[in-house]
């Protein structure tokens, strides 16, 4: 969806998340979207014995990075969930389940203890590398030294910095301690995959070993053959400690353009899309392919008009919120995605335990719109166009070049905000030039795109919302659109330090309030993609908190 | 001969390294870069982000970059992908093949039919067909080419089903027919352009010959008309003709960029659209050092054809 | 617009007679039926694109979502209309006059740099010659599409700065034409004669040498604007084109291709435009080249 059909060539425009933390009731939205095993009708036959057949995943992005460790977009993990293990995974309800820990720490296991400082984790026993050699903690620690290693290209240190004095105390139990407490860390590592340390510590460079072009995990697949450009293929690991691997080899077949991915599910070429979907024009005729099933698939991405705060009109929250009184979102929704994404008023997915249902709603009132920029004395002038203190109400909304759809999107607001004296501008950009210094140095007046606010997982949003956050001023942090509030900073303050799941939900739901009070990010809707798949394909399983609905692939199979 | 040889290669060589001053140049100095893609999804942190590119040497002023690239260049070294951690050199090597396997199968295409309509043409000069075939080649080289091949996913795979949208092959079905079949309809569309410029350089190539004395001596002998054409005029006329196949390596290249976008065939084009995006330099300054050394080899060799063909033509200027 | 054969041009071609406005030349580009009929298509749809939009009921950017996805001929929309339910006649018409301006800016742009350039080197040739011809060199060595896109990420896209990318791309033709020529004519004796009085370089170059040279320039200048006209459409295909909601004849193709199933008319009318603007410049420049240069006629 954020990168519709067109020839664009294509960055991830903002990636799709779909993560989510800790759920404790989205099973209810997923049985409620007819979607999961149990949603099949009929019991499934049960798995081959051995490893069978071949699936081919179609995906609109090549994966290019094999190293989890290292720089990649969203669809490179389907790569690396497949070939790599975390020491826990997040279930489509969001319950962690230990994968290659033996349990998940937590305060009432003594896992975690002194408030969030001291952690200890105890790791299943048998688990074997592709290879052979055994797993064993010294992977766990050379993996958790090797992100914060000075020279070594890691994707991302957050929550990883903090931790000191990782000491191995049995083959297969470690412990460290933190700078301080940090809730988040539990969903980070959960999308942190561990690596061999056998291997990488033979490489001189690791940023370079052979290992990054031909990685070598835990997981239910080894790595197989690849064709740049074309398909990589995964080839099933026999010896796996969980379930499965029921299918001999997976394929992932790089078809770079939506379109032409759709027409080769349609005739059967790739036996399922996942990650970018199918485009939502499609939608209507894909639920009516015969042999195929499509699905809206819950996502935690979401779709936000990110106003740049600095911006002499865009600063001013009268004005904010007259522009979100007039976007009409369900006519956006309705036409241009032709009913597909969910409205939302939050900067968190609605399947988020710590979700606010009850913020107020949005709706289209261009009167009230124009009674607000009245109040505050924003004037119409000769041109029709607003003015307040010489400062004209203009202002330029981007989005990624060759995103029809968004600019769909686009041509209606613009037509909207036309009508109450406001003027708005078109500036769209190649993918690699607007998320260059232009947003992460809020070079932008305003940014139609879709991301997410959390951390992994985790509902925490202090590096998007925190003051301490702005790339432009402190040359750290992800809160482009430069919001500073007191308020908030306390709260995800107070949210991090905090690890009983009420009185951080408690804590959420009140940022949830304010944010949705002073508009710093002006949210219009959750992502619904859509996702489809061969009929006869048993475990398909879309999960709201993985990163790819490949996340269990290793149980799949054909039915005969 | 040698001398002529050196000298060229002296120039060809002068000339990448223009060629690599201004891609280099144009590529660093366009805002964005490979930190982009990471920027987008809102997980990395500025510093994570400041971290890498500076571990990429990105920060350092470009001369400095530029010598530290050309000097790599120089030992050999095209460097390594920011995307893939792969080497360059080996990234458009297992590209070049799909790219070389699409110019080469049209580009045959192309000359049979360019030259049958060219040789067509001259014979009966100035007949319907001839001014059909003239008109044709025209509008062919007015069609933009990606629409072409809109136009033929739209008539033969949407509405006839009888050729694939796209792909090299049927995944788990690398059969050669499949392969085959795949081929057609990108083959027709990158052929489009050099079936036309074929058959006008065939017609008036012919037509050139046609006139030369030889000829008219030996009609006047009484040779018959058809011998004298496929002996003698076409033999004279396909030297040169080969010249132009070197000339029109640029035109192909192109041609094959926007032919693999449509039909998602996974050749250099692919990967240098690609390339541009996630601004991933050294494979893009790979790619367009690479095609460079194609196109300067392209027209060498027409030279070397054309000074084999006709010694007459001076090898100077130029 | 890889399809435009240059390379017929590229050969110096002899002076024609002066004053050839008024004689044999038009009279042969008149005998051209094809270059006729192309210079009526463009005359005709200069006009169209100017004034037709003041004659529809609809503006480019109007939205009547109502009325999305209209076929061609089937109500009041007469060519149909686009997922927004705009006017597809209305935005052809206006994306006409973009892509035309586009066509003939770039031209004039990419026609001056390619003769200050050829001309000067053609004229001193020597060292700076030399150097400027190696630079031509090195710009044609990368296939157009590719120094197209290159450069494509050093802009933001608007419609002056496609104008400088798509004239920034096409200039090495032109000055490579006007060198060859420049470089032959100035050992002719009319040249060598207003050398002999004492005229300064300058206005030799411009005052005897350009006009003389003139055939050929004309020749390239209208295959440079349906080059231009199709470079415009591929930058807009593969995303680096002019942004909407400014309609443009090559970015009305963009997402064409995902209706390709549902709404085929959107890309059929668009490309239509496209080729039936580009056959008839190239028609034009054919006919102009056989009138100017009787020598290559028949070819």
């Amino acid at each position: 969806m954020n990168k519709p059909s067109t020839k664009t060539p294509g960055l991830a425009l903002p990636a799709l998340h779909r993560r989510e933390v800790l759920a404790l009731g989205a099973g209810g939205i997923l049985a409620a979207s007819g979607l999961g095993a149990r949603a099949q009708g009929k019991a499934p036959p049960p798995p081959p014995a051995k490893p069978s057949g071949q699936v081919v995943v179609g995906l609109s992005q090549e994966p290019t990075a094999f190293n989890p460790l290292m720089p990649g977009i969203e669809v490179d993990e389907t790569v690396w969930m497949q070939v790599f293990n975390t020491m826990w995974l997040a279930q489509p309800d969001g319950s962690l389940v230990p994968d290659l820990a033996a349990e998940v720490p937590s305060e009432a296991n003594g896992g975690i203890s002194e408030g969030g400082l001291a952690w200890k984790v105890k790791l299943r026993e048998g688990i074997t590398w592709h290879d052979g050699a055994p797993f064993t903690a010294e992977d766990v620690k050379y993996t958790l030294e090797l992100i914060n290693a000075p020279g070594f290209k890691a994707r991302t240190r957050v929550g990883h910095s903090l931790v000191k004095d990782i000491k191995v105390t049995g083959p297969l139990e470690i412990s460290w301690r933190m700078e301080k407490a940090y809730a988040p860390y539990l969903a980070l590592l959960s999308n942190t995959f561990i690596v061999p340390k056998h291997l990488l510590e033979k490489a001189a460079d690791p940023n370079t070993a052979p290992f990054n072009g031909a990685p070598v995990g835990t997981g239910p697949f080894k790595w197989g053959t690849r064709t740049p450009g074309d398909n990589i293929q995964l080839v099933a690991n026999e010896k796996y400690h969980g379930k499965g691997p029921y299918l001999e080899k997976a394929v992932l077949k790089y078809v770079p353009d939506q379109t032409a991915l759709y027409a080769q599910f349609r005739t059967g070429q790739v036996d399922l899309i996942i990650g970018t979907g199918i485009p939502a024009n499609f939608y209507a005729e894909a639920v009516k392919l015969p042999g195929r099933k499509v699905v809206k698939i819950p996502s935690a991405s979401l779709e936000v008009l990110m106003p740049n705060l600095e911006h002499p009109a865009l600063s001013d929250k009268a004005v904010r919120k007259a522009l979100y009184a007039s976007i009409n979102k369900q006519a956006i929704i309705d036409i241009v995605f032709y009913g597909l994404h969910i409205p939302t008023e939050s900067f968190m997915p609605q399947e988020s335990w710590a979700y606010d249902p009850s913020l107020p709603k949005q709706s289209y009132d261009p009167a009230l719109a124009g009674k607000i920029l009245d109040d505050a004395g924003w004037k119409r002038s000769g041109s029709g166009v607003r003015m307040k203190n010489g400062v004209p109400l203009e202002f330029a909304v981007s989005t990624t070049t060759g995103a029809a759809l968004r600019e769909q999107c686009q041509q209606l607001m613009q037509q909207d905000w036309q009508q109450i004296g406001i003027k708005m501008a078109i500036n769209n950009m190649p993918a690699a030039v607007i998320w260059g210094e232009f947003y992460t140095r809020s070079k932008f007046q305003s940014l139609l795109v879709g991301t997410a606010f959390r951390t992994v997982i985790d509902p925490d949003p202090a590096h998007r919302f925190g003051s301490d956050a702005i790339p432009a001023k402190s040359g750290n942090g992800a809160n482009q659109m430069q919001w500073q509030n007191a308020e908030a900073d306390a709260l995800m303050k107070q949210g991090q330090e905090t690890f009983d799941p009420e009185k951080r939900k408690a804590i959420y739901q009140k940022l949830q309030v304010l944010v949705r009070e002073e508009l710093p990010i002006l949210p219009i809707y959750q992502y619904a993609p859509v996702e489809g798949y061969k009929e006869g394909l048993i475990g398909y399983l879309p999960n709201i908190n993985a990163r790819q609905n490949t996340w269990n692939m290793g149980q799949w199979y054909w039915a005969k | 001969m040698i001398a002529f040889l050196l000298r060229r290669l002296g120039q060809s060589l002068l000339l990448l390294l223009i060629v690599s001053v201004i891609g280099f140049a144009i590529l660093h100095l366009a805002p964005g870069g490979p930190m982009s893609q990471f920027a987008a999804g809102g997980d990395m942190t500025q510093a994570d982000l400041d971290r890498i590119a500076e571990q990429l040497g990105l920060n350092r002023p470009l001369p400095v970059q530029y010598v530290e690239w050309l000097w790599r260049m120089l030992s050999g070294d095209w460097g390594v992908s920011y995307r893939d951690q792969q080497p360059v050199l080996h990234i458009i090597a297992s590209h070049i093949g799909a790219t070389l396997e699409l110019m080469l199968t049209s580009t045959l295409l192309a000359m049979l039919i360019g030259a049958w309509v060219g040789i067509l043409g001259a014979i009966r000069r100035y007949s319907l067909f001839d001014s059909l075939a003239t008109v044709g080649a025209m509008i062919a080289l007015s069609i933009p080419t990606f629409w072409f091949g809109l136009v033929v996913i739209y008539v033969f795979s949407v509405g006839l089903g009888w050729l694939p949208s796209g792909n090299r092959y049927t995944m788990g079905d690398g059969s050669f027919l499949n392969q085959v079949h795949h081929l057609i309809g990108p083959c027709i569309v990158l052929a489009l352009v050099s079936t036309a410029v074929w058959s006008r350089y065939m017609r008036s190539s012919m037509l050139e010959v046609v006139n030369q004395d030889y000829i008219r001596t030996a009609r006047a002998k009484g040779v018959p008309e058809r011998q004298i054409l496929m002996r003698h005029a076409l033999r004279n006329a396909l030297l040169p003709m080969i010249t132009i196949t070197g000339l029109h390596v640029p035109t192909l290249l192109s041609g094959a960029l926007v032919t693999e976008t449509v039909f998602t065939w996974p050749g250099m084009g692919r990967l240098f659209l690609d390339s541009i995006s996630y601004r991933d330099y050294p494979v893009v300054m790979g790619i367009l050092m690479f095609t460079a050394v194609l196109v300067l080899m392209g027209s060498l060799l027409a030279d070397l054809l054309y000074g084999v063909a006709d010694p007459r033509i001076s090898r100077s200027g130029r | 617009m890889s399809g435009v054969p240059f390379t017929s041009t590229a050969e110096p071609a002899l002076p024609p007679a002066p004053g050839f406005w008024n004689s044999p030349g038009l009279r042969r580009f008149r005998r051209h039926r094809l270059a006729v009929f192309g210079a009526a298509t463009i005359v005709f749809l200069t006009l169209a694109c100017i004034v037709g939009p003041w004659l529809l009921p609809y503006t480019d950017t109007f939205i009547d979502i109502r009325n999305r996805f209209a076929p061609p001929f089937s109500g009041p929309h007469v060519l149909g209309t686009d997922p927004l339910g705009r006017d597809i006649l209305a935005r052809l018409l206006m994306a006409g006059r973009i892509s035309l301006a586009v066509g003939f800016s770039a031209m004039a742009i990419a026609m001056a740099i390619g003769i200050v350039v050829g001309m000067v080197a053609g004229f001193y040739e020597g060292a700076l010659g030399a150097a400027l011809m190696r630079f031509v060199d090195a710009m044609l060595c990368f296939p157009s599409i590719f120094l197209l896109l290159a450069i494509s990420a050093l802009i933001s896209p608007s419609v002056p700065s496609i104008i400088l990318l798509i004239a920034m791309t096409s200039w090495m033709e032109v000055a490579r034409v006007v060198e060859a020529q420049i470089r032959s004519l100035k050992t002719r004796e009319f040249a060598q004669a207003a050398v002999s009085f004492g005229a300064s370089n300058r206005r030799i170059m411009i005052r005897e040498l350009l006009p003389n040279a003139i055939a050929p320039i004309v020749v390239a200048a209208t295959l440079n604007v349906a080059h231009a006209i199709l470079a415009e459409s591929y930058i807009s295909f593969l995303g680096f084109g002019i942004q909407p909601p400014t309609p443009s004849w090559g970015n009305m193709l963009e997402s064409a291709q995902s209706y390709l199933t549902s709404a085929p008319w959107l890309a059929i009318i668009p490309g239509a435009a496209i080729t039936l603007a580009v056959t008839s410049f190239n028609f034009i420049g054919d006919g102009l080249r056989d009138a100017l240069d009787p020598r290559m006629e028949g070819q």
